[in-house]
């Protein structure tokens, strides 16, 4: 298969996951596990034998959902609880949810009295990460959804087989890293649109045959190289638990951009780190939730000791971004709460950034690109002054 | 149209709750004191950890407390503004972003300061008056918003502060056992923070340089948990018609309860209030003059207009009985909590907190609240920033119109951001159940 199929195969089954898990269920006959973003070990459930999803934000209209949560909640939440409500979650045989946000929590309580025939199983990671009892309580919170999982599915979750699981994993994450250096490095043209759609499928596919699509899309990009020069290198950052609309994405990159890195979820967020698949699995996984923090930070935990606005200015220097862009999805609380410091830090270190609030509904993407394109003046102008000779 | 005039006060308030205002300012008055006395001073939000605080000398300042206060003294604007200004947006936690506004002020100040710029906060500057914090301790049940607004305060002061984190985790009762403060859920979570907080007990220690003096905090336990009998039993007296206090009453009452000082004058409040209470429902006299419609308020409080909406009900006849954020918090069962050994009854009361139980139980105490006060109808103020107390309300509305057959009409306002609340909207709902309420009585007759 070549790079445009492959591609192509990765977008049909993050324009339609839920399309895709029917399938997966008629071929395969087992179960399908959804799961609210963003800390769901799927190891858990593939070593069990079904089929883990992240639940993704829908692209149509809210509509009964509306009647479920007010319109000040973050669209993510609004449509989760939307398609529930209509009837689009019956193909899962059960749901997992075990964050923190209050606006998720909220959701996962009316996704519960929509599906009364669907098992909901929560599970409260804490988030607090540099507590002394923060590892053990992970552990113990993975264990506990252990014996849930093993009880709804009745069967074990043996320790073989979650190792076996958690190394595919590690090869699918190692891979989509691999393929983010390439980006970084300038040796693939592969778009923002396109790395989305990569992430989300793997949010999605059944993960050895994502990691063997991968496999290939590998070799294929290795040969090619990034025609894309002279343009003004981007930072994409924020977007938690829903994937940036591609019409964003794509009018930033047609503004005369090219993104070089992100830390959205969709993205280098979800693959950033590897579970350690020796040893104990659930103090693997528990180590992996702890190590995701200091990997890559993310606002809806709280550690001290981390900073999120100095590993943006790290990687944008990794990268050798000229800027940055946020994305921030509409009420997005932890998001809010950050932002602040990372506007300070980057005016301190005179690095550009621009704002850009994203909506659940159709967005005025003309406005939107006239503020990208003045934007990206800026970033060239004081990139040239920053790399102009002296006389 | 608007209802609140300058015509005679209609709403019938208790007088006893008067002295909660001058409890109120003079624990102000405390906290303002509190460096020039050498005291060290802990922010915190949400659980109400003060008698920890209080029983190792330690000046606390609960934050939705003080936005309340600014708030409900219409002087929340500079704070809200500061906090603006760094960049917090509108949409967040109103409580939040008044309480980091002052913190905002506070660090400006000190800059000022810095660069040899004076910068003397005028007596009536409350968002500069506000003490910087020595420490910080964050125990939030249920809300998100809570954890991230500490960690923010922590960075806002540079990190130089220490901080300590309490996880209460949400009772997601999906157990076959599980059920109101019952089932294996209820008793490993209670275990939980219970551990917690003998940690938290640690991190006092360390912060004072002394024992923690326990049988101060079982002194004070003592009061917390009387006041809140006497509390409750007012409140259930209210089951009178027409009911001789209302959920304004004991909105003005929620500080004595959970953040001023544990000490016998909070008791001595509410023995008064208990006594008032008792004397009225004697009397026959109600809290609404002509009592004609019994409400249920589901929802936080708009703390820029406790009097006004209390007026604007009493002008409609309806008496607002209860509440969920009234009735259902603030050391709500003081039965858990045995004085000579306070911890745990402490954290199961803080998991008691009228949001961090899943919708299946909430809905059920709710529903349970309104057959006791047998309410005609249920007013929702979906508080635009408080998405804690917003999250099961259509569940709620829901279930009063399948399960109770009632009425239910929501408005949008918010806890601390006048902006969002628009009173025409308000009286035009209101108006409408309560001419829906007449015409099912008119019907049924």
């Amino acid at each position: 298969m070549g790079k445009d199929a492959l591609l192509s195969q990765f977008h049909s089954v993050a324009a339609d996951p839920l399309g895709y898990a029917r399938d997966w269920k008629a071929r395969n006959g087992g179960p399908v596990i959804g799961s609210f973003p963003m800390n769901f070990p799927g190891e858990m459930v593939h070593a069990a034998g079904a089929l883990p999803m992240i639940i993704q934000e829908a692209q149509d209209q809210i509509t009964v959902g509306h009647g479920l949560l007010f319109p000040f909640y973050c669209g993510f939440t609004r449509s989760t609880v939307d398609q529930a409500a209509k009837g689009d979650l019956a193909v899962l045989d059960a749901i997992m949810f075990g964050d923190h946000c209050v606006q998720l929590l909220g959701a996962a309580d009316a996704v519960r009295v929509q599906l009364p025939e669907t098992r909901v199983i929560f599970f409260q990671l804490i988030s607090s990460m540099c507590d002394p009892w923060t590892f053990g309580r992970a552990r113990e919170t993975f264990l506990g959804l252990k014996v849930e999982l093993e009880e709804f599915l009745d069967r074990p979750v043996d320790d073989d087989a979650l190792r076996a699981s958690i190394r595919l994993f590690n090869r699918n994450r190692q891979i989509i890293r691999e393929i983010y250096e390439l980006r970084t490095a300038g040796k693939t043209d592969l778009s923002a649109s396109q790395m989305q759609d990569i992430v989300k499928s793997s949010m999605v596919m059944d993960k050895a045959e994502h990691t063997a699509l991968l496999e290939q899309l590998l070799l294929e990009i290795q040969a090619g190289a990034d025609q894309r020069r002279g343009l003004v290198r981007l930072h994409l950052s924020g977007h938690f638990c829903q994937a940036p609309k591609q019409e964003i994405l794509d009018m930033i990159e047609e503004c005369g951009a090219v993104v070089v890195g992100d830390d959205l979820y969709h993205g280098f967020r979800y693959i950033s780190t590897d579970v350690n698949a020796e040893g104990d699995p659930l103090d693997g996984l528990a180590r992996w939730y702890l190590d995701r923090n200091t990997g890559v930070p993310c606002p809806t935990r709280v550690q001290n000791d981390v900073d999120w606005d100095a590993f943006l200015i790290d990687a944008m220097k990794r990268e050798e971004a000229h800027g940055m862009i946020v994305l921030m999805a509409k009420f997005c609380e932890p998001h809010m709460y950050y932002y602040p410091e990372v506007k300070e830090a980057f005016e301190k270190h005179n690095m550009p950034h621009l704002l850009i609030e994203t909506e659940h509904e159709s967005m005025a993407l003309e406005g939107l690109k006239t503020r990208v394109e003045t934007f990206l003046e800026i970033v060239k102008r004081q990139h040239a002054a920053k790399t102009a000779i002296p006389a | 149209m608007n209802l609140v005039t300058s015509q005679p006060k209609v709403a019938n308030k208790l007088k006893s709750t008067r002295m909660a205002g001058k409890l109120v300012n003079e624990y102000w008055d405390m906290v303002f004191r509190a460096k020039e006395e050498g005291k060290l001073v802990c922010w915190y939000e949400g659980s109400a950890i003060n008698p920890f605080l209080e029983a190792a000398d330690i000046c606390w300042v609960h934050g939705e407390a003080y936005s309340a206060m600014l708030a409900a003294r219409h002087q929340e604007g500079p704070a809200q503004q500061a906090a603006e200004e760094r960049g917090y947006m509108k949409e967040l936690c109103s409580y939040a972003r008044t309480h980091l506004g002052c913190a905002v002020t506070n660090q400006r100040n000190r800059n000022d300061a810095d660069t040899g710029v004076t910068n003397v906060p005028d007596d009536d500057d409350l968002a500069a008056k506000l003490p910087a914090p020595d420490m910080i301790i964050s125990a939030y049940a249920y809300c998100s918003t809570g954890q991230q607004w500490d960690e923010m305060t922590s960075r806002l002061f540079g990190k130089k502060i220490p901080i300590f984190n309490v996880s209460i985790p949400w009772i997601w009762a999906s157990k076959k056992d599980a059920g109101y403060i019952r089932g294996q859920e209820w008793d490993e979570t209670s275990k939980y923070v219970e551990r917690q907080l003998y940690d938290m007990v640690k991190f006092i220690e360390e912060r004072t340089g002394k024992p923690y003096p326990w049988d101060r905090l079982r002194e004070l336990m003592g009061n917390v948990k009387r006041a809140s009998e006497l509390r409750l039993e007012a409140m259930d007296m209210c089951t009178a018609r027409p009911a001789p206090a209302s959920f304004f009453d004991w909105v003005v009452s929620i500080a004595p309860i959970n953040n001023l000082p544990a000490g016998p004058e909070i008791v001595e409040y509410f023995q008064a209030v208990r006594d008032e209470v008792a004397g009225r429902v004697a009397a026959g006299e109600g809290a609404v003059p002509r009592e004609k419609y019994r409400l249920f308020f589901d929802g936080i409080m708009n703390w820029n207009k406790v009097g006004w909406l209390a007026e604007k009900f009493a002008r409609y006849d309806a008496a607002v009985i209860a509440g969920r954020y009234t009735h259902m918090a603030f050391w709500q069962e003081p039965d858990l909590i045995d004085a000579r050994d306070p911890v745990l009854g402490m954290g199961q009361n803080y998991l008691i907190c009228p949001n961090n139980h899943s919708s299946p139980i909430l809905v059920d105490l709710i529903m349970d609240l309104c057959r006791k006060y047998e309410v005609d109808g249920m007013v929702i103020h979906a508080s635009r920033t408080c998405r804690a107390f917003t999250n099961p309300q259509f569940l709620i509305a829901d279930a009063a119109s399948k399960r109770l057959g009632i009425q239910t009409t929501m408005f949008e306002g918010d806890v601390t951001d006048e902006s969002f609340y628009k009173d025409e909207l308000v009286n035009s709902r209101v108006e409408a159940m309560l001419e829906a309420i007449d015409a099912r009585r008119m019907a049924a007759a």
